[in-house]
């Protein structure tokens, strides 16, 4: 793409995000989330392929209806208490009304059909965008508002873990497989909104962490499928090699990073009288944690069958940046032990 | 007509005015016509006789075949939910690593031959003709015929001639569509048998939205004449993209997760009979074949 182009999207990108962040009115926050579908659109269709760009319509007709909905529901709230305030939105209606809407940009169940498809359709870094940053903004936004209705939240949050996990069970295409894996966890996002912001915040930083790890480790592998990914030992052995470890914290295994937002959401729960809850979710995760460990299985501990010049690209240094990937690995890989500085930062 | 007349008209004829809507405001509306369907009715394929019944005598209602169909979506429905046991596809997962090649359409029986669908320009008015039929021993299927370019007499069409042999789209239970995931093969192996007319294999993946509705990615099969069998083995990166039979700049690989159907044409402008004989249609998976498209993708300022 012409890099001037190129700047420009980003920038708007990152300025929709940083508008959305910084705005304490309902209007400039709905305008920073416009600006983030509207920079990320050429990025997703800037391949003329028909799959790309029916992802582009499709996500780009999702994100419309939410952030319509979620100007309604803002201007609901105008009129009904006469301040445009983003954390004293307290009517229960455009609660409730902001609450899916923001569910619906960001991709929970019920309202996450769009999600695989549109994944599915766009090349691993357009995918990366879409799975890290554009979560960002209505995040920011879901952290400020006060759900009042708890049983909304709950439901949600486990409808998400479970059809993500149910959802990404017999899937072969690894996009798929990360967009089910992103509804399962903002599904542990949203359980414990309600309860303790600061941990879904916390579950979302380390998820962005260890989704960025996953997606950079399928771009060095240039995989698509796990058949791909299954020839990997040849191209990258050492990578091969810690890509399980990526996988099983995805999963939320001690003693790696992603078992950190689990553990603390657990707890929250269970302090909070919700162990059934509790249960359930932490039930769900072992569905996906079948679908990580075949992934793991396929990729290393298994030799796929490959002829003997798909044997040899390791000995090749690769073109592609490894530094972002260094950076995410170990912090996917290592930052549990350092789980009492974290809740501290983050928990008061 | 000038609003002033129109205000003066009985109500009767102000219904008609409306309908003749080019009347009422000549000046302002450009000569507009109303859908065909309108007039005419839908679409009638020449060669159907035209059916005047109520849409009442329409229904065929028969309850043997109600709950046969019943049971065929059922089952199919509890086949979908036991095969996520197993793995993707119904299959386990070392074997969907393992597998090389795999075998999409045999022609063993009859009922193989209700996946295709065979036309040819007879459909706007032409004069070829194509059949198909199973071969000998029921082991191939047989497509046979007549190819004539005389253009149809409408007065529009200018070239005409072909045939075509498509397969459906595969259903799912309750008719739902479903594709074929081709994405861990690379390469398309048929096993034919033909006259030495040229044909062209047409894939045609999902389209979901509107303007690439008809993008088919289309390759050549020659085939020899002659007794013996031909192995055509053609790489899917070779395979380039048509829209509506033009052959597009922007050119890019199929994308082979979402496979909707597959078909072969015949438009050689030969007149005369033709006969293509399929033993199967498989997909393999070639571990040499590294290309990833043969052709150039148009890009202004690519990548040295």
């Amino acid at each position: 793409m012409n890099p001037y182009i190129l700047a420009i999207l980003l920038f708007g990108l990152g300025l929709g995000t940083t508008i959305t962040f910084a705005s304490s009115h309902w209007l400039l926050a709905w305008m920073g989330l416009e600006m983030n579908t509207l920079a990320i659109i050429p990025l997703m269709a800037q391949h003329h392929h028909p799959r790309a760009v029916e992802a582009t319509t499709k996500y780009f007709l999702t994100q419309a209806a939410a952030a319509a909905t979620l100007l309604f529901a803002s201007i609901t709230n105008a009129w009904l208490t006469g301040q445009w305030e983003i954390q004293q939105i307290t009517h229960p209606l455009p609660t409730t009304m902001i609450t899916l809407a923001l569910a619906l940009k960001i991709g929970l169940a019920p309202l996450h059909a769009w999600l695989p498809e549109v994944l599915q359709g766009l090349d691993l870094t357009t995918g990366l965008i879409l799975s890290t940053w554009q979560k960002l903004a209505p995040f920011a936004l879901i952290l400020q508002i006060q759900p009042s209705n708890s049983t909304t939240l709950i439901i949600l949050g486990l409808a998400s873990t479970l059809i993500g996990g149910w959802g990404g069970l017999n899937q072969t295409q690894l996009r798929k497989i990360l967009a089910y894996s992103s509804i399962a966890h903002l599904g542990w996002m949203i359980l414990i909104l309600q309860f303790s912001p600061s941990i879904t915040l916390l579950t979302l930083l380390t998820y962005l962490i260890m989704t960025s790890s996953t997606f950079l480790v399928f771009k060095l592998n240039k995989a698509t499928i796990i058949n791909t990914l299954a020839t990997s030992w040849a191209k990258a052995p050492a990578l091969t090699a810690l890509t399980p470890l990526i996988l099983l914290s995805l999963g939320g295994l001690p003693p790696l990073t992603g078992f950190m937002p689990k553990w603390l959401i657990l707890q929250e729960l269970t302090k909070q009288g919700l162990a059934p809850t509790a249960t359930l979710a932490a039930l769900s995760a072992l569905l996906s944690l079948y679908f990580y460990l075949r992934l793991s299985y396929t990729m290393t501990l298994t030799i796929s069958p490959n002829s003997l010049l798909g044997t040899t690209p390791w000995r090749l240094p690769s073109t592609q940046l490894t530094y972002p990937l260094a950076i995410s690995t170990a912090m996917t890989l290592c930052l549990l032990p350092l789980t009492p500085a974290i809740s501290a930062l983050l928990i008061p | 007509m000038s609003l002033l007349r129109i205000t003066h008209l009985p109500s009767g004829r102000l219904l008609s005015a409306i309908l003749h809507h080019q009347r009422l405001l000549p000046s302002i509306i450009p000569l507009t016509v109303p859908k065909r369907a309108v007039i005419q009715g839908e679409y009638k394929r020449p060669g159907q006789p035209r059916k005047a019944k109520f849409p009442w005598k329409k229904i065929n209602f028969n309850f043997s075949k109600g709950l046969e169909g019943i049971k065929k979506h059922f089952t199919l429905l509890k086949k979908e939910f036991t095969d996520r046991w197993v793995g993707p596809e119904g299959k386990p997962i070392v074997e969907h690593m393992l597998e090389q090649n795999r075998a999409v359409w045999e022609f063993r029986g009859p009922e193989s031959l209700g996946e295709w669908t065979v036309s040819s320009d007879r459909e706007i008015g032409g004069h070829s003709e194509a059949y198909l039929k199973l071969g000998r021993n029921n082991n191939t299927c047989f497509l046979y015929g007549t190819l004539s370019s005389t253009p149809p007499r409408d007065g529009e069409t200018r070239y005409s001639g072909y045939c075509t042999m498509r397969s459906k789209q595969p259903l799912a239970s309750f008719d739902r569509k479903k594709h074929h995931d081709w994405s861990s093969f690379n390469t398309l192996h048929l096993r034919v048998r033909g006259d030495g007319r040229p044909w062209m294999i047409n894939i045609s993946a999902e389209t979901y939205f509107s303007h690439q509705k008809d993008d088919i990615y289309c390759y050549f099969l020659y085939t020899r004449g002659g007794p013996y069998w031909q192995d055509v083995k053609i790489p899917f990166s070779k395979f380039f993209l048509t829209h509506r039979g033009r052959i597009q700049d922007d050119q890019h690989p199929v994308w082979l997760d979402k496979v909707n159907t597959i078909g072969f044409t015949l438009g050689d402008k030969a007149d005369g009979p033709f006969q293509l004989e399929i033993d199967f249609i498989g997909v393999c998976k070639d571990y040499a074949h590294t290309e990833e498209f043969a052709y150039e993708a148009y890009k202004r300022n690519p990548e040295v």
